[in-house]
C-alpha cells in the first residue's frame, strides 16, 4: 500500500511539474510515426508545402536580378569597400543611425495603422531621446540606456496586416526583390519620408529624383559597408539566384507581417 | 475493493507519468541543444587551433544533430522519388557537403554572439521546434531550429534531428526547395550536381 501511495505521489509532483510546459496533445499525432522511406518524406511533403509564389513576371525579374547583381557587383561593392577603408566605422554607425532616426514618422504611421499603440508610443520616445540626446540621431542612447528598440513597419506590412496579398513577385530596378503590394507602398511611405523624390509642401532633405537616389545611394553604401560579407555569404547558397532571392524575399516579408 | 482501489491508483501514476516523460522531452532537448552550442563556443574560442581544424572540429561536434541526408530528400520534393539509387547517393554526399560548408563559414563570422532559448513548441509528439534569439550588441537575430524525432533512433545521431533553420523566418529548407524546382523545370538533376560540385 505504502509502495502504491509513493509512486502515485512522484507520478503526480512529475506530471504537474511537466504541465506547465507542455502542450496538449492529440492522441491521434501518437500513431503517426511511419518511417518506411517514402512515407517519412510524405509527412514532411505536406508540412513544407509553401505557396507557390504568383511570378507571371518572371522572366523580366531574372533579367533585372541579374541587372540588379552587376550594379551590386560592378558598383556598390567596390565603393563600398573603399568607402569602409576610409571612413571609421564609428562615423558609419552614426550615419546609419542618422537615417535610422529620420524614418521614424513612416515607422510610427505604420505602427499606428495596426494599431500597435506601444510599439508607436516606444518609437516616439526613441526619437525624442535619440534626436536630442542622441544629438539629432546620430548615436543611440534610446537603446543603449533606456532599452527602447526600434519596431521597424513600412505600409506593405500594414497592408499585409490588413489582409491585403502580395501580388506578382517584380524585382525593381536597384531596389531589388519585391512584389505589387510593397512596390506600391513605396508611394505612401515616400509621403513620411524626408528623403523623397518630389517637391512637397512641406520639407524634405531631397526634392528631386537626382537628389533622391544620390542619397539613397549613399545610405545603401553605408549600410552594406557594415556588413559587405552578408549578400555574398547568401550568394554563396544560390545555386540558382533568382528564384532564391525572391523565395528568401516573401518568406521574410510574410514573417515581418505575422509579427 | 482495496485491490481495484490500488489498480486504479497504479494506472492512473502510470498515466500521469508518462505524460510528464513526454513533457520532459522539450526541456531535455533544449538543454541538450545549449550544452552543444557551448561546445561550439569553445572551439570557437580556442586559438590554437588552424581554421580548417576548427571548421573540423565544429562540424564533428554539430553533425549528429543534424540529419543533413533528411534534408537533402526534402530539398528535392517530387524529384527525388523519381531518382536512381547512383544519383541518389551522389546528390546527398554532394548536399551535405555543401550544408557543411555553407555552416562553418558562417560560424567563421561568429563573434561574441549569444544563443538564447525563448520558446520551445512541440506542434505534434515528434515535432519540437527551438526558437532563439542570436544576440549581439548590434541586434538580434530569431534563429528557429525544427527537430523531428525519428522512429528508430540513428546510431550515430541524437534522438531529435535537426530537419530546417529558419532565419529571420525564412526556412532554408523551402529556399533550396524553391530553387531547386526552378532550376530543375529547364535543367537536369546531373547539370544541377555540377553546380553543386562547382559550389563546394
Amino acid at each position: 500500500m505504502k509502495f502504491t501511495h509513493l509512486i502515485f505521489l512522484i507520478s503526480i509532483v512529475l506530471g504537474f511539474s511537466g504541465c506547465s510546459l507542455k502542450n496538449v496533445q492529440e492522441p491521434s499525432d501518437i500513431f503517426q510515426y511511419q518511417e518506411k522511406g517514402d512515407e517519412l518524406l510524405d509527412e514532411f511533403e505536406n508540412e513544407l508545402k509553401a505557396e507557390e509564389i504568383y511570378d507571371p513576371f518572371g522572366g523580366y525579374n531574372r533579367v533585372m536580378t541579374s541587372f540588379n547583381d552587376g550594379v551590386y557587383e560592378y558598383f556598390l561593392k567596390p565603393v563600398s569597400k573603399g568607402y569602409k577603408a576610409v571612413v571609421h566605422e564609428e562615423i558609419r554607425i552614426s550615419v546609419g543611425n542618422f537615417f535610422n532616426n529620420i524614418y521614424f514618422p513612416q515607422r510610427f504611421v505604420n505602427n499606428l495603422l495596426q494599431g500597435k499603440f506601444k510599439n508607436a508610443s516606444e518609437e516616439t520616445g526613441r526619437f525624442v531621446i535619440n534626436t536630442t540626446i542622441g544629438i539629432l540621431g546620430l548615436f543611440d542612447p534610446a537603446k543603449s540606456y533606456f532599452k527602447l528598440v526600434e519596431h521597424k513597419e513600412d505600409f506593405g506590412q500594414t497592408l499585409g496586416f490588413y489582409g491585403v496579398g502580395s501580388g506578382p513577385h517584380i524585382v525593381l530596378p536597384l531596389f531589388g526583390p519585391s512584389n505589387l503590394r510593397d512596390a506600391l507602398s513605396l508611394y505612401p511611405d515616400s509621403l513620411l519620408s524626408p528623403v523623397d523624390y518630389d517637391d512637397r509642401s512641406y520639407w524634405t532633405l531631397t526634392d528631386t529624383w537626382l537628389e533622391y537616389t544620390a542619397v539613397r545611394t549613399y545610405e545603401y553604401v553605408n549600410t552594406n559597408s557594415l556588413d559587405i560579407e552578408r549578400y555574398e555569404e547568401m550568394k554563396k547558397d544560390a545555386v540558382d539566384l533568382y528564384p532564391f532571392l525572391r523565395d528568401i524575399y516573401e518568406q521574410y516579408r510574410d514573417n515581418q507581417i505575422k509579427e | 475493493m482495496n485491490k481495484i482501489f490500488k489498480k486504479a491508483l497504479l494506472l492512473f501514476s502510470i498515466l500521469v507519468f508518462a505524460q510528464s516523460l513526454v513533457a520532459d522531452d522539450k526541456v531535455e532537448l533544449k538543454e541538450h541543444f545549449l550544452k552543444k552550442i557551448d561546445e561550439v563556443v569553445l572551439i570557437v574560442k580556442d586559438n590554437s587551433l588552424s581554421k580548417n581544424d576548427r571548421n573540423g572540429n565544429i562540424i564533428k561536434s554539430l553533425s549528429p544533430m543534424f540529419d543533413f541526408e533528411l534534408m537533402a530528400k526534402l530539398s528535392l520534393g517530387n524529384t527525388w522519388k523519381q531518382l536512381a539509387s547512383n544519383d541518389r547517393e551522389k546528390f546527398i554526399d554532394l548536399y551535405v557537403e555543401r550544408m557543411k560548408q555553407s555552416y562553418s563559414s558562417k560560424i567563421d563570422a561568429y563573434k561574441d554572439e549569444k544563443v538564447e532559448v525563448k520558446e520551445i513548441q512541440q506542434p505534434k509528439n515528434n515535432r519540437i521546434a527551438l526558437l532563439t534569439d542570436l544576440v549581439s550588441k548590434e541586434e538580434k537575430l530569431e534563429i528557429v531550429y525544427k527537430f523531428y524525432k525519428p522512429k528508430k533512433k540513428k546510431s550515430d545521431k541524437d534522438i531529435w534531428l535537426i530537419y530546417d533553420v529558419e532565419i529571420l523566418g525564412v526556412s532554408i529548407l523551402k529556399a533550396d526547395k524553391a530553387q531547386f524546382k526552378e532550376f530543375l523545370q529547364t535543367k537536369n538533376i546531373s547539370e544541377l550536381m555540377d553546380v553543386l560540385a562547382k559550389r563546394s
